[in-house]
């Protein structure tokens, strides 16, 4: 099973937890790790550093991570750069952690970062747009 | 018709929900049976729209689903089941339809309902349909989500 580690700026990535464990029940080897205002990008590091080490990712670990090029991506950059079996996706939201967390176990690292991606941009819809171009099939 | 799962849930499609029951399941249809939501356009419009990409998702009255069912054009259907209450179960199963278990996913608390687990509250006739359907052997359980473990119903509504 592949790790999670979800880092935002505030508290944001401990809440997204929370959310999703709505949604998909208890999680197990995930960390959330949170930017709070005044901290450092070392000290960032560290803080994912920590997380790490509370996961299991010989399978493999994705950082989700909130601003693409903000504190906690280039924070995980430094961690994931040096590891093969490690990826970052920027732009998290619920869809995407729900999506990740069904996947995580039956995909490979390469496969997983692409399906996060997909279930993000895929999750953003307009009611209307939906509602004027549905045809209903009936049974 | 396969019968991939049967659920009971008086949200019937919501959130992620049911991505996750899709892929648990691995159904390539979703069918909402419900008189109620069948006649309801918007309920009906929302359902259509939130089924996940590349399954599709069909709202029928009770009648319309037992046909179906039965219907041969239709058998490469993997189906997800959904239901707002076991009464509608107990129908269609009644009209030939072989059930083995049903997953209780979440029926709301409303004044004169009891409250069986948080997400399960049941009045007199969920009752007696739940009995009729363990009386048929079969499965109840209770699960908001995949990876929780099986409640068995039965044990949760005997002394009521």
């Amino acid at each position: 099973m592949i790790g999670v580690i979800v880092g935002t700026h505030g508290k944001f990535s401990e809440e997204l937890l929370r959310s999703t464990s709505m949604v998909f029940g208890e999680l197990e080897n995930v960390a959330g790790v949170t930017f709070e205002p005044g901290e450092s990008v070392n000290g960032l590091v560290d803080k994912f550093k920590a997380a790490l080490d509370t996961i299991d990712w010989s399978d493999g670990l994705i950082f989700l991570v909130d601003l693409f090029g903000g504190s906690p991506y280039n924070a995980a950059s430094r961690i994931a750069a040096n590891y093969e079996n490690m990826d970052i996706v920027s732009g998290v939201n619920l869809p995407m952690i729900v999506d990740v967390m069904v996947n995580r176990s039956t995909e490979q690292l390469g496969d997983l970062a692409d399906l996060a991606i997909r279930a993000g941009q895929d999750s953003m819809k307009s009611f209307r747009s939906i509602k004027n171009s549905q045809t209903e099939e009936e049974l | 018709m396969e019968i991939s799962f049967v659920r009971i849930d008086d949200r019937l499609i919501h959130g992620q929900v049911a991505t996750v029951w899709v892929k648990e399941t691995k159904c390539n249809k979703i069918i909402a049976v419900s008189d109620e939501v069948a006649a309801d356009t918007l309920r009906k419009t929302l359902l259509l729209q939130v089924s996940p990409p590349g399954i599709k998702a069909y709202v029928v009255t009770i009648d319309k689903a037992i046909e179906a069912y039965n219907n041969p054009k239709y058998a490469d259907f993997k189906t997800l089941f959904l239901f707002t209450n076991p009464t509608d179960v107990l129908r269609v199963v009644e009209g030939g339809v072989p059930f083995k278990s049903v997953n209780v996913g979440g029926m709301c608390y409303k004044e004169g309902k009891t409250q069986i687990t948080g997400a399960v509250s049941v009045d007199k006739q969920d009752v007696d349909a739940f009995r009729k359907l363990h009386e048929k052997g079969i499965e109840l359980e209770i699960r908001k989500v995949a990876s929780d473990p099986k409640v068995n119903l039965i044990s949760k509504i005997q002394d009521l």
